[in-house]
């Protein structure tokens, strides 16, 4: 064929076929381009397309049922009344009414119309008239013709009034028939307004468009090179269903978000998602955007628990985030584990240390326990704080050496003689022990319930189950009297006991003895070698982290800075000997048959190796001196959310929560609150409130503190309580105990009640707090007509047919405790303050049970006996 | 043609009747009834004088026939159909200081009438899970509160004035319930037919739950045993 073309003289040549051979491949090329970009390559559509086909679907079938649930004689009652206000209208009185209205409306047109004329011929006249007066010439005919247009006027109108004043009448007539076809319409439509509201929501679906939805933070965040960086966010255009009641169930990617509260404060359509969830926001198919099929995307999506890490990017200050629970857990394991003794962590700089003063230990204990503890203290008490470093037998003895070395050189010793101790009585020291409250931190002879109840793996005070064994009684006596006397620094409180009570305690404590079966051990201590040894040990484990220990006051931190540990690439961990587990195993850490240990190769599956057991990386070469904790999984796993939190990155400070001065006190008090413990028995925030679960009757337990608290007790009262709590409910064993706070630390426990109630710190008279003389009596009458003394006994009531748990505060200390404005608000709904509170609502539902008095106004009458209430503390003070 | 104009007539009845059946028994306990408390009602002058004679716990009841009172019997689960709340108020009374009725069956959305005939204080604080929990104070005789339970729930409901006080309510969303009295008997009127868990609750001795088949007329029964 080509040699056939090649006979042909060039310009003779047919270049046709190709063209139409080229023109072809383009043609289908184009077509081609246009199918693949509008189908094959946005896959997100069929997404859309099956996401609003449930969604009509789901809807749809709501629709129905709420047609089904409409009561069928209701419709068979309102469409009669319909049919009738529809005969109504072929009535003849509504039909001449109304045709008497119609012609009269055209009459009216008339009559105005003419009315219309009038006037301007009227206008037309006075031109003329004032033309001729101001010409100087006679104008005595203009005026007249004014006047006459005039008249017409006055006459049109009189005219037009008149029909108005017909039609009104008519009107009557009309209206009365229309408005009943108007009401019997829409009563009938009420009907249906569930299943409106639904075809409100599937004609909204059936337009909706099917598009990319995008979210864009313009200013979210900086670049590496400190630049501002726009974050584009597109995962709704798949995620459609994240704020849909009906689509709760469904499967992902059409789920609804199972937090909606935190979506209220975080709306999707301005915030975005990948903020909190990472991915890559701008891909659109689900490897890429969730940034596990590109290698080089840094931050894939998180999941589950770990999804709270992204929270510190703008709530870092925060310890208590009210809609994060898991992660609010997770900052409170870090606060209470102590990891902040050796390790460097942002928001964590100057946290008292974790572990008690070592100074004196010699007048507490003995040497063999020390070694013993040293050596490993989970053996003695499994659930101490204090983490095992696994010394071995000469290392420990080295350390023991030091500490009793500088023991011995204390000025430390009991404030009462040898001996003091003697004389109490162990049952009754048991049943003190057990009612007074001791067994809110401390567990002794098998009682756990508060452990359990706080499901954490260590507790916050030591377990006394061997502490007869532990402990001298001496020391025990003076401890007890007064803890700070041996420990400056100790969060332990007085409980206030008489020399009787502690004796008692004494006597009980010490018969909880060791009952194992321990070697003896003899130890030299008072070797120099030994005792330097010791010196450098503790030096380099860093024991000076947690604990104060004369010698080493100058000591820093020993391990490595946490701040930035969450972008840790996986390159830059060692795994040691561990085997590594597949990536696609959905654990990440295994204990073989063989006792090696396989952890999946991630960043996460080395902490969690890490946290599970310190040691796990160690080789020949490479030492680890972290201790050994002894974390359950779900710890682990919410420390692990802590440290994948520990970034540099932080938002732009438009996102930043504000730190403000309400913040600063809320956090001051939170940190307070962790470190006394109050949570260990008050809930606060939504945190702790562990020992009620001692008591089946809440009203026998430690009140809780709600964020009303500040704005329920007068600071002053708080003040002098907190320094030396005094008696608020007499028939309570509990007590509660002197913590010794410094002022700054009451300060700043008031303020934090204050910020809860959101109220600033002020000094106030309340003592002059005026009374309104017309709420005087009325608050007596309903004081009694409501019977609020069966419960609150005032003053030198009679306490004795009532038993303890029928009691509720002595009203005639109000006055000197609560603000007079809580104390309205509180009578008003108690529920709604103290949710569960046995103080019940005598206004419920907004009706007060007298409705006579002071018009029955629930606020009024609240106002007269908080009256009453102020007064009766009055008389006494 | 007539016999098809027959069988339609019988259908017909048979749909207006809706094939359903009763579920009737009694609820019996074995062995010795436990020595009833007694309600020691010191605490408030006005409780104390209402009553003559000593008043005793209504934990446990065992009538003379040997059967125990306060029980009560549902149909556990779904029932097929839609049953509308009765236009009845069901009434929750305080007299005497103790709760009348003891044990109280609802249906959801049901107005539940709350009164206090005495002449004293009192509060109705429902322990409920489902439902909101409320705490009202009845503090005038004669008070009254109207309720509605909208959730399926057994819960306890308790007086924080006087601590003897306490009362169950069980709510359902169909009325097959029954509440043993002084005879022990209970009758479940018009389950549609069909297969059925129907379960005895006692506030001491907790649930039984026994399979039961419901004929499309007539009568089934079942009898349930409770012992100490």
């Amino acid at each position: 064929m080509f040699e056939q073309r090649a006979g042909i003289p060039v310009e003779q040549r047919s270049y046709g076929k190709f063209y139409i051979a080229f023109s072809a491949i383009l043609f289908l090329g184009t077509v081609w381009a246009v199918w693949d970009e509008v189908t094959v390559r946005r896959p997100w559509k069929e997404y859309q397309e099956s996401y609003y086909a449930v969604l009509h679907e789901r809807l749809d079938s709501l629709k129905r049922a709420a047609i089904e649930e409409i009561d069928s004689t209701d419709i068979v009652f309102y469409e009669n009344a319909l049919r009738e206000a529809e005969t109504r209208l072929r009535t003849n009185e509504y039909l001449q009414a109304l045709e008497k209205k119609t012609a009269l409306l055209s009459e009216l047109d008339i009559a105005t119309r003419e009315w219309r004329f009038a006037r301007s011929r009227s206008d037309a006249a006075y031109y003329q008239y004032q033309k001729t007066s101001l010409s100087g010439a006679d104008a005595a005919a203009e005026k007249a013709e004014v006047e006459r247009h005039d008249a017409r006027i006055a006459e049109y109108a009189a005219q037009m009034a008149d029909i108005e004043a017909q039609i009104a009448v008519f009107d009557t007539t009309v209206n009365k028939h229309q408005d009943a076809l108007l009401k019997a319409t829409a009563d009938l439509r009420g009907l249906y307004v569930t299943a409106d509201s639904y075809n409100l929501k599937l004609e909204r679906a059936s337009r909706a468009p099917r598009d990319i939805k995008q979210v864009m933070l313009a200013d979210f965040e900086y670049t590496p090179f400190t630049e501002i960086k726009a974050r584009i966010d597109r995962c709704q255009t798949c995620h459609l269903g994240w704020g849909e009641d009906v689509m709760e169930d469904a499967p992902q990617p059409f789920a609804k978000h199972p937090l909606p509260e935190l979506l209220a404060v975080h709306n999707p359509e301005t915030f975005g998602c990948t903020p909190c969830h990472r991915g890559q926001g701008p891909a659109l198919t689900e490897g890429f955007a969730h940034g596990f099929e590109d290698h080089y995307w840094e931050t894939p999506i998180l999941k589950g628990v770990e999804t709270y890490a992204t929270c510190n990017t703008c709530h870092s200050e925060e310890t208590v985030l009210k809609h994060a629970k898991p992660f609010t857990k997770a900052k409170q394991l870090v606060l209470e584990s102590g990891c902040y003794g050796c390790h460097e962590i942002k928001g964590y700089t100057d946290p008292p240390k974790i572990g008690p003063v070592l100074n004196s230990l010699t007048s507490k204990t003995t040497p063999e326990w020390i070694y013993r503890w040293v050596g490993n203290p989970k053996e003695y008490n499994p659930h101490t704080r204090m983490p095992n470093f696994a010394f071995g037998e000469t290392d420990a003895e080295a350390i023991t050496a030091y500490l009793v070395k500088i023991g011995r050189e204390t000025d430390y010793s009991p404030q009462r003689p040898r001996g003091s101790f003697a004389g109490g009585s162990a049952s009754r020291g048991k049943e003190l022990f057990e009612a007074v409250g001791c067994q809110a931190c401390h567990v002794a002879g098998g009682y756990t319930s508060i452990r359990d109840e706080r499901g954490t793996s260590y507790d916050v005070a030591p377990e006394l189950t061997r502490v007869g064994s532990k402990v001298n009684a001496d020391w025990l006596f003076d401890w007890l009297k007064n803890p700070r006397h041996f420990n400056p620094t100790t969060r332990m409180p007085s409980l206030r006991l008489t020399d009787d009570e502690a004796r008692n305690l004494v006597a009980y404590l010490v018969t909880l003895k060791d009952e194992r079966n321990l070697p003896r051990v003899t130890l030299d201590l008072g070797n120099p070698e030994k005792i330097a040894r010791g010196d450098a040990l503790i030096r380099e484990y860093g024991c000076a982290g947690c604990h104060e220990i004369k010698g080493m006051e100058r000591e820093g931190k020993v391990s490595v800075n946490l701040s930035d540990f969450g972008r840790k690439k996986v390159e830059q961990m060692d795994f040691g000997n561990t085997k590594p587990l597949g990536k696609t195993a959905d654990f990440d850490y295994q204990e073989n048959a063989d006792g090696t240990v396989s952890v999946k190769h991630t960043w996460a599956g080395w902490v969690y190796g890490k946290l599970k057991n310190s040691r796990l990386y160690i080789t020949d070469r490479i030492a680890q001196k972290m201790p050994i904790f002894s974390f359950t999984e779900e710890e682990i796993t919410l420390m692990r959310a802590f440290l994948l939190s520990m970034t540099r990155e932080v938002a732009l400070p438009t996102y930043q929560h504000d730190f403000t001065k309400r913040i600063k006190d809320l956090e001051a008090g939170r940190r307070l609150s962790v470190h006394y413990n109050c949570i260990q028995c008050h809930t606060l925030e939504d945190r702790g409130g562990f020992m009620s679960v001692k008591y089946e009757d809440p009203g026998l337990g430690p009140p809780p503190l709600p964020e009303s608290q500040g704005a329920k007790v007068q600071e002053q009262w708080l003040h002098s309580f907190l320094r030396n709590p005094s008696t608020v409910r007499p028939w309570l064993k509990l007590r509660m105990p002197t913590f010794q706070f410094s002022d700054q630390e009451i300060g700043s426990i008031q303020k934090y009640f204050l910020a809860m109630s959101n109220q600033d710190f002020g000094i106030r008279d309340y003592p002059a707090t005026p009374v309104e003389a017309k709420y005087v009596s009325p608050g007596r009458k309903l004081f009694d007509l409501y019977q609020c003394a069966k419960c609150h006994p005032s003053g030198a009531a009679d306490l004795s047919e009532l038993s303890a748990s029928d009691l509720a505060p002595d009203l005639s200390l109000a006055a000197s405790r609560l603000k007079p404005e809580w104390i309205v608000e509180w009578i008003i709904d108690p529920q709604k303050l103290q949710p569960g509170t046995r103080m019940p609502s005598f206004f419920y539902e907004g009706i007060a049970p007298d409705e006579e008095t002071l018009g029955g106004n629930v606020r009024e009458q609240a106002k007269a006996l908080s009256t009453h209430i102020w007064n009766l503390g009055k008389r006494n003070r | 043609m007539k016999a098809i104009g027959i069988m339609l007539a019988v259908v017909m009845v048979g749909i207006s009747t809706g094939f359903a059946g009763d579920v009737t028994g009694k609820v019996s306990f074995a062995g010795t009834a436990p020595q009833a408390a007694r309600l020691r009602m010191d605490a408030d002058r006005f409780c104390k004088a209402a009553h003559k004679s000593p008043v005793t716990s209504e934990e446990v009841v065992v009538n003379k026939n040997g059967t125990l009172r306060n029980v009560l019997v549902y149909v556990k689960g779904p029932v097929a159909g839609k049953f509308s709340a009765p236009k009845d108020k069901a009434l929750f009374d305080q007299v005497g200081c103790v709760y009348l009725p003891h044990v109280l069956g609802v249906q959801t959305g049901q107005s539940v009438e709350i009164r206090n005939s005495d002449n004293t204080l009192h509060n109705v604080h429902t322990l409920s899970e489902k439902n909101p929990s409320f705490n009202a104070g009845q503090p005038i005789k004669g008070h009254k509160l109207t309720k509605k339970f909208e959730k399926v729930e057994t819960f306890r409901v308790k007086c924080d004035v006087h601590s003897w006080m306490g009362a169950y309510i069980g709510v359902f969303d169909h009325p097959f319930f029954a509440v043993t009295g002084d005879d022990g008997s209970f009758t479940l009127k018009g389950v549609p037919a069909g297969e059925y868990t129907v379960e005895a609750w006692h506030e001491k001795y907790g649930a039984k739950t026994m399979k039961v088949t419901v004929p499309a007329s007539g009568k089934q029964t079942v009898d349930f045993s409770y012992s100490n």
